[in-house]
């Protein structure tokens, strides 16, 4: 009897979840063609272009605000808001254009916009993480209401491409505005409403279109979303056997280009083990980077032999890395003391990322192969970066992103660029190294400065502070409606700008 | 229940929360990690470093920080996230509805589930249906949530379109999260309301009841569910505490806002203040719940009051 009473009631119920839940479907929003919403792996963390530091958060500022100049494909420097004149090795003349020149509250950017950003980011109270990059600079003087002049206390060639950062307007600087939630530029794209930061909603001004920015952390939703219309598309950070199945979908488009995200194995030289060169090199020829691309990557990267890309002016092509040569790493071993009686086992640093995971454990494998023992230590960002500044590692793998400036080499492998002074993780220290830097450093010719990084990353193959593994790929799946969407290499979402979903 | 037994339990908790501040407040500082670092990358000046850290107040001894966040504390000021810049209270707040909600919509499908597939199991012991329910339970139990989560988008979400992927944009958002969360807690009430109910079955006034010809419905209802609710009642409490503080995963799958992942961004990225804002929001919800649990136990067994008396 009480089975009967029950199921009688469990089928009300049943009926009433089925009609509540049509009531769901039909109250679920239909697809907006005034709208284009992307999908984001993570949501950027500050929309002020003098405090933002991630990727994602210097790709939206990209939309909102514009810079003096920008980078061609080849890294050469060109005009955004204006063109430039070199006075003298140390005056740099800023004429502002046409494009671009009206902030998103009706005001018209000019001369002392430009003067207030790059004060405010040299003010040292305001504590801006790039304001070391612009260190050199001495005085900044309006001319007009178009033209700046920029004064360095010391030649620098390399300046204007140093121009980066997003202008902003003065009025709203002095009244000490939060651009880090609410940013005023004068891009193509205005905020419209970021109240959580899982959804950031902007306005492409040309058409009124949305563009919508939805965070999705799992990659899995992310996938699920764009398979159920909800967002329109992606742009990276999908597991690569997850992209070979999405290009198998007929109403998907996948896009490939090459990217310059730099991925390396970085090795602490002050360590007794990976300090000696032999045993690096044993390492370097013991990695099967074409397989590793290949199957594991479903050959969405290509081989790496520098830190800048072949493309790069400054970047020596002919350089593609280590060919897999087991034999040889077994040599090296053996020179190095390590004839397979006496065990070398070595301790390889890596974030929890699922990916990179991954790949340190075929890197293991691999290394296991000619009779090297990895034990693979991974952890959260904060204590991973924590250990990589602080020298806590024997070896480890890690990114450079969006890398432009080739006086990158300094930061990275100068004797002077130990942490906290740089990025000289691996606590690298050689002679050589420095006197090319400071030479390249007090060069004033572009041309001369590309030979000395030329010569410089032949240098760094043989005395391998790094291992350059692979540049990964920038890649887009979109709904086929999207059209216009054109991947560029540093993985912008410049794109934003014009696409159309028809 | 008296005074002094509420006095006693106000200062136990009390206790708890200020070791639980005090624990996490040094663990977090002498992990590895810098906030300086993360906020800054590796191109900032040293000197800049050396000003926003002092400017945070991270340039003094932990022991004067830990002062410093105490006094803040007593003047009900958690302080302002190191990154946003917010104040911690306004992101708490941010947060706080969505968690308790999605907390209590699982609470709410877990009882949905449990509940009748506990007593049908303890009715009808070594059925099909007390068989089919330890089946469902050890499914529940044993599949995460993380592969719960997609599994039900993609059947409830992309084959039939029920229910929005992730989000909380509309009210419907919250089924798949909460039935995410909800089974795997159903599967563990169901089988403690089977084993609570047998026992309670096998008593002498459940034979009296029958004797007094009370229908069958009453005396599983009102006679042995009252009195087997007691243990249920117990983890039912301490659950809703970890739904509150555990349920990252789910909120990740379903991009859901909760204090779960606003917690782990901030351990992440070392904002201190959040992270120790949100460990109070947390500690604190336990403490409250777990003396709501106390006094619901009581009234549904007064014998417990006059045992604490």
């Amino acid at each position: 009897m009480i089975m009967r009473m029950v199921s009688s009631k469990i089928s009300h119920i049943l009926v009433l979840f089925v009609l509540f839940s049509q009531l769901f479907i039909y109250g679920c929003k239909e697809s907006d063609r005034s709208t284009i919403a992307m999908g984001l792996n993570t949501s950027p963390v500050n929309l002020d272009p003098r405090y933002a530091t991630d990727a994602i958060s210097y790709r939206v500022s990209r939309l909102i605000y514009k810079s003096l100049i920008d980078f061609d494909e080849k890294y050469h420097v060109i005009p955004q808001l204006a063109v430039w004149q070199k006075l003298s090795p140390t005056h740099y003349r800023f004429i502002l254009g046409e494009k671009y020149r009206e902030f998103h509250d009706g005001s018209k950017l000019s001369s002392e916009d430009v003067k207030a950003t790059y004060d405010s980011v040299l003010n040292s109270n305001n504590v801006s993480p790039h304001r070391g990059s612009i260190a050199m600079i001495k005085s900044i003087e309006i001319v007009d209401f178009d033209t700046i002049d920029f004064k360095l206390s010391y030649p620098d060639p390399l300046f204007p491409g140093r121009c980066v950062i997003g202008i902003l307007p003065k009025k709203f600087i002095y009244k000490k505005h939060d651009f880090s939630r609410e940013p005023i530029g004068s891009g193509p794209i205005k905020i419209l409403y970021w109240e959580n930061d899982e959804n950031l909603k902007l306005k492409r001004i040309s058409d009124n279109k949305i563009i919508e920015l939805i965070t999705l952390k799992d990659p899995i939703v992310r996938v699920l979303k764009l398979l159920k219309g909800d967002i329109d598309l992606i742009q990276g950070n999908l597991p690569p056997e997850v992209i070979t199945w999405l290009g198998k979908k007929q109403y998907l488009n996948v896009e490939k280009k090459i990217g310059n995200t730099f991925t390396y194995i970085g090795f602490n030289l002050e360590d007794p083990i990976v300090g000696n060169i032999l045993i690096r090199n044993a390492i370097a020829h013991a990695i099967d980077r074409e397989s590793i691309i290949k199957y594991v990557m479903s050959s969405s990267a290509r081989k790496a032999g520098s830190l800048l890309p072949p493309e790069h002016w400054a970047s020596n092509s002919n350089l593609s890395g280590f060919k897999y040569n087991p034999k040889k790493s077994k040599k090296f071993l053996k020179d190095a003391g390590y004839d397979g009686l006496t065990p070398l086992k070595l301790i390889y640093k890596t974030s929890n990322d699922p990916f990179r995971l991954r790949l340190a454990t075929i890197i293991q494998k691999q290394l296991e192969s000619i009779g090297i023992e990895i034990e693979i230590r991974s952890y959260d960002w904060g204590t991973f970066y924590g250990d990589i500044k602080e020298g806590r590692f024997q070896m480890y793998s890690l990114s450079w992103v969006g890398l432009k400036m080739p006086d990158i080499f300094y930061y990275i492998f100068h004797s002077d660029s130990v942490p906290p002074y740089g990025a000289n993780r691996g606590r690298f220290k050689d002679a050589k190294v420095d006197e090319i830097l400071d030479l390249v450093r007090s060069e004033t010719s572009l041309n001369k400065q590309a030979i000395y990084y030329k010569n410089l990353q032949e240098y760094l193959m043989r005395s391998l502070p790094y291992i350059p593994l692979w540049y990964e790929d920038n890649v887009l799946i979109s709904k086929s409606n999207i059209k216009g969407y054109k991947l560029s290499t540093d993985g912008n979402f410049d794109s934003l700008i014009y696409i159309q979903n028809d | 229940m008296n005074f002094d037994y509420l006095i006693k339990r106000f200062f136990s908790a009390v206790f708890v929360l200020f070791s639980i501040l005090t624990f996490v407040f040094f663990l977090i500082h002498i992990v590895p990690g810098d906030p300086i670092e993360v906020m800054l990358g590796e191109s900032a000046r040293v000197a800049d470093r050396y000003a926003l850290r002092e400017s945070l107040g991270l340039n003094l001894s932990i022991t004067q920080q830990w002062l410093n966040y105490l006094n803040n504390f007593l003047h009900f000021d958690l302080g302002k996230s190191l990154y946003s810049n917010q104040l911690v209270i306004e992101l708490l707040f941010k947060h706080i509805p969505d968690t308790f909600l999605l907390s209590l919509a699982s609470l709410f499908v877990a009882i949905l589930i449990a509940v009748p597939l506990g007593i049908f199991s303890a009715v009808y012991k070594g059925s099909i249906l007390d068989k089919a329910s330890i089946l469902l339970a050890t499914l529940g139990i044993s599949i995460p949530n993380f592969v719960m989560g997609p599994l039900l988008i993609l059947i409830f979400s992309l084959w039939l379109g029920w229910f929005p992927v992730s989000g909380n944009d509309e009210i419907s958002s919250i089924i798949l999260p909460a039935l995410t969360l909800g089974s795997a807690l159903a599967a563990i009430l169901s089988r403690m309301i089977r084993s609570s109910m047998l026992e309670t079955l096998q008593q002498d006034y459940i034979r009296s009841a029958r004797a007094r010809g009370i229908t069958e419905f009453n005396i599983i209802v009102f006679h042995a569910l009252r009195n087997a609710a007691l243990p249920v009642v117990t983890v039912l409490g301490m659950q809703f505490g970890a739904l509150l503080a555990g349920a990252v995963i789910t909120e990740t799958v379903f991009s859901w806002p909760g204090i779960g992942q606003l917690m782990i961004e901030s351990i992440q990225k070392r904002d201190y203040p959040v992270v120790q804002g949100c460990v109070l929001l947390i500690s604190f919800t336990y403490v409250l719940v777990n003396l709501i649990t106390d006094f619901i136990c009581i009234l549904i067994d007064p014998r417990i009051h006059d045992k604490n008396d």
